[in-house]
């Protein structure tokens, strides 16, 4: 899985424009909506992670300096995304530890990236929401008929049309 | 459906008119505590529902949350009322007004026919506040800290309701009329055989009877002697002789009781005719004589002696009136040699020895009263010995004059009775001829008791078959019943199989929503990322009747008793949104939230702010009120604000006076877009 491509994928789906810059460090893809911008660095190492991932931010910021100064108040909705695929367990708890470091950017820091899914729940901060329960109609009557399969079919028409109880358990009686 | 915007006046802490026009998009509200942040949540809950759901103690020292609905500070506000106002995605509007005086201007039905839809569940009002404004007080409490069964009814709550949800009651009513039915049907089944008892009783009595008949004609002959004017016909004959030997038994009973009266008097005779008693009587008689002649001679000397007394007290009081005199003729003294009482002439000597004489006189005259009193007071007592023996010797006569006049009413109470029940007088002198009669009427009695039960026998033949017929009748009246029994048996066991049936149905189908929305829960959760390890939470149903949520982490650990407590509330506030989401039956897209990040660090809160910020995206319209400025200020750059969408931060604070208002209000406006590749546009 490359994932570049599964951020870009994402980010698109969620009304991000993307597009890739390269930069001294590397590709970097950017991407910017109505209220957020930033960019994705990925790493071969979780190592080169933590020891890249300072440089790689100073080297996207320089490179659009520019553009953010006179972007206002959404020049503080800057996001910096670093992921590696690499599944070091001992470094995966120092690199989630970059996110609590407020200078500059919003970080979001992941290794173990191996999947879309990863890719997906590690960008969460960035998307809307993905689970969108649809609670439609239950069949009920259907279920209730198929359930009842032993019960005599009238009595369970007379029970769904709303028949008086006193004729429904009368037409229980009497086909029974 | 979102809202629009609130005024308040008169309400809680704003004693003057404050108006707030809610952002399309959001609403950041700041200021420091006690300024009216959570009133403004308060008016939106207050004006759908009338009242505030958030103290869990509704009264204290006799006052009521409806004692502090309304301004209680200084001065009087013009006027006292909540205004909510909501727009529609057309931009149709609906206003709620709630004012002190009158109360709503909207029916709860109105409100809810507007702000609910579908198969809203019960008391859907109250379920939409508390599912629309999630309050720093309820994020723990309504989440984590739920029993597992109000946990359950929260959900199934926002579930909205099911379809079929009414077939539960009914099918309790099924169950009911069923079981009335088969009720019904045993009475009557065991009333038929109760029946059925008694005639098989019947046909034994009957066989019996018919086991004893005898010869009807001698029994015939018995009852014509009995009762000469009975009638032929057998059943009319029968009747007459049970009335001859009820008569005839009545008649025995008198007999009887006549004979127990004459026997008591005949005892009562002998004991008064007793030589033992005739010569009691004799003596008591002559005792009485001998008593009054002592008594008489006794009250005689009494007279004697008040007579005596009388004459010495007339005695005493002429020497008292002499002495009186002499006295007086003392003190005078001779005059001229004359007496001053007789005018005889006296010498001194003479003078003075007649009135030695004088007063020797009086004191004789005087003497004899008090031997007279000693005298009469002797009498007195010697005459109350001979008193007392005459009263007793009189009691002992009359008590044999009483005896006497008891036996005398005893004969004329016997006389009585014979006349008044028409009995022989002449068995009145004669106890043992009527003792004899009586014998004789008990044996007729019981000769014409045996007749009868030989003519009824006889006519047990026919009441036999009459029997028969009827216990053919009723088995195969028991056999019907029998069948009906069981088919309202049948009937009962399957209503009770649907009522079975749809609470499986009803919990399958709340299971199978919960299943849906447990993503929701599990990416909320995800997005808050409560704990660096646990990553995702679980949930549990159990329990048929009752129904019991339970929500898990890790590997199975309750996140309520492992949790701290900002940890707890980044988890409650998971299950709080999600339950917000999953509500299909209101239009209301609106997420209030009252301080939603006390106890929870920063890193935590810009994850509400980030997840918040994706429920924008999602269209949701955001009111969040927050203590500090720094978190409204990335509220404000983080929610979305489009064109159409835009969001608004109101700072509120208390003026020189003690009321809120609003210092600022701005309109916070979309962020430039394509500023990463220099071609930024406003």
């Amino acid at each position: 899985m490359d994932i570049f491509t599964q951020a870009e994928i994402l980010l698109r789906d969620a009304q991000y424009e993307t597009w890739t810059w390269t930069g001294s460090a590397g590709p970097v893809t950017c991407f910017e909506n109505a209220a957020l911008m930033g960019f994705v660095h990925v790493f071969d190492t979780a190592d080169a992670l933590l020891s890249g991932w300072k440089e790689s931010q100073h080297v996207a910021l320089a490179r659009h300096s520019a553009s953010l100064r006179g972007a206002g108040a959404k020049a503080w909705n800057v996001y910096s995304v670093f992921l590696s695929p690499d599944r070091d367990a001992r470094r995966g708890r120092e690199i989630e530890r970059i996110e609590e470091d407020f200078s500059l950017t919003r970080k979001i820091a992941r290794a173990s990236i191996a999947t879309p899914d990863d890719v997906e729940m590690t960008l969460l901060p960035l998307l809307s929401i993905r689970s969108k329960p649809q609670l439609g109609a239950s069949n009920f009557e259907t279920r209730l008929r198929t359930r009842l399969k032993d019960i005599p079919q009238d009595a369970v028409t007379a029970f769904l049309k709303d028949a008086t109880p006193a004729e429904i358990a009368r037409i229980l009686g009497a086909t029974s | 459906m979102r809202l629009d915007s609130i005024e308040v006046c008169g309400f809680r802490g704003f004693r003057e008119l404050v108006r707030v026009n809610f952002g399309r998009g959001f609403t950041v509200i700041t200021g420091r505590n006690g300024v009216g942040k959570s009133t403004l949540c308060d008016a939106v809950e207050f004006a759908i529902t009338g009242t505030i759901g958030k103290y869990a103690v509704e009264k204290a020292a006799k006052e009521t949350l409806s004692d502090y609905l309304w301004w209680r500070g200084e001065n009087v506000p013009k006027a006292h009322y909540v205004t909510v106002s909501f727009i529609d995605d057309s931009g149709m509007p609906f206003a709620i007004t709630r004012t002190r005086e009158s109360g709503s201007d909207r029916s709860p039905q109105e409100i809810q026919a507007v702000l609910c839809r579908g198969l809203a569940p019960d008391d859907a009002l109250r379920q939409l506040t508390r599912t629309s404004i999630i309050r720093d007080e309820w994020i723990a409490a309504l989440s984590l800290d739920l029993s597992e069964t109000e946990r359950f009814d929260l959900v199934r709550s926002a579930l909205g309701a099911l379809e079929g949800s009414e077939a539960g009651s009914r099918a309790k009513e099924v169950v009911a009329a069923a079981e009335a039915a088969h009720s019904k049907d045993e009475a009557a089944y065991e009333a038929a055989r109760a029946r059925l008892a008694d005639r098989l009783t019947q046909q034994s009595e009957t066989q019996a009877a018919l086991s004893r008949s005898g010869d009807v004609s001698a029994a015939l002959q018995v009852i014509a002697a009995a009762v000469p004017d009975a009638l032929t016909e057998l059943s009319a004959g029968l009747a007459t002789g049970r009335n001859a030997l009820a008569n005839g038994r009545a008649r025995l009973g008198l007999m009887s009781e006549a004979l127990q009266l004459g026997r008591e008097i005949e005892t009562a005779q002998a004991a008064y005719s007793g030589p033992d008693a005739v010569a009691n009587r004799e003596a008591a008689s002559a005792a009485l004589e001998v008593a009054r002649r002592a008594n008489e001679a006794a009250q005689q000397v009494v007279s004697e002696a008040e007579q005596r007394l009388l004459r010495e007290e007339q005695m005493d009081a002429m020497a008292a009136s002499l002495s009186l005199l002499v006295e007086h003729g003392e003190r005078l003294g001779l005059h001229d040699d004359q007496c001053p009482l007789c005018a005889a002439n006296r010498t001194s000597d003479e003078f003075a020895a007649g009135l030695v004489a004088a007063r020797r006189r009086i004191t004789s005259l005087a003497s004899g009263v008090q031997t007279a009193r000693d005298a009469l007071a002797s009498a007195k007592q010697n005459a109350q010995q001979p008193s007392l023996t005459l009263q007793t010797a009189t009691a002992a006569v009359q008590v044999h004059a009483d005896e006497l006049r008891s036996l005398r009413e005893q004969e004329a109470a016997h006389l009585d009775f014979y006349n008044q029940w028409g009995l022989d007088n002449h068995f009145i002198q004669d106890p043992g001829g009527l003792e004899q009669g009586i014998s004789q009427e008990r044996d007729r009695l019981i000769d014409l008791e045996r007749a009868l039960l030989v003519l009824e026998a006889s006519q047990a033949v026919s009441r036999m078959s009459s029997i028969e017929s009827n216990i053919s009748a009723l088995r195969t009246e028991i056999e019907r019943l029998a069948q009906a029994v069981s088919q309202s048996q049948n009937a009962v066991t399957g209503a009770r199989e649907i009522e079975r049936s749809i609470r499986r149905v009803s919990a399958e189908i709340i299971d199978e929503r919960l299943a849906q929305i447990s993503p929701l829960l599990n990416e909320l959760y995800q997005r808050l990322r409560p704990h660096a390890d646990w990553r995702t939470i679980d949930y549990s149903i159990r329990g048929d009747v009752r129904r019991f949520l339970s929500l898990k982490v890790g590997d199975g650990l309750n996140p309520q008793f492992v949790f701290s407590s900002g940890q707890r509330r980044a988890a409650g506030l998971a299950f709080l949104l999600s339950v917000h989401l999953a509500r299909a039956w209101t239009p209301l897209r609106s997420l209030l939230l009252d301080d939603p990040v006390q106890h929870i660090d920063d890193f935590r809160a810009l994850h509400l702010v980030e997840l918040l910020a994706a429920l924008r995206l999602d269209g949701r319209q955001i009111v969040c009120a927050v203590e500090d400025p720094a978190l409204a200020d990335l509220l404000c750059r983080r929610l979305v604000s489009t064109s159409t969408e835009g969001g608004r931060r109101l700072d509120l604070d208390i003026g020189p006076l003690g009321a809120t208002s609003v210092i600022l209000d701005q309109e916070i406006n979309p962020m430039p877009v394509g500023v990463l590749r220099g071609v930024a546009t406003a």
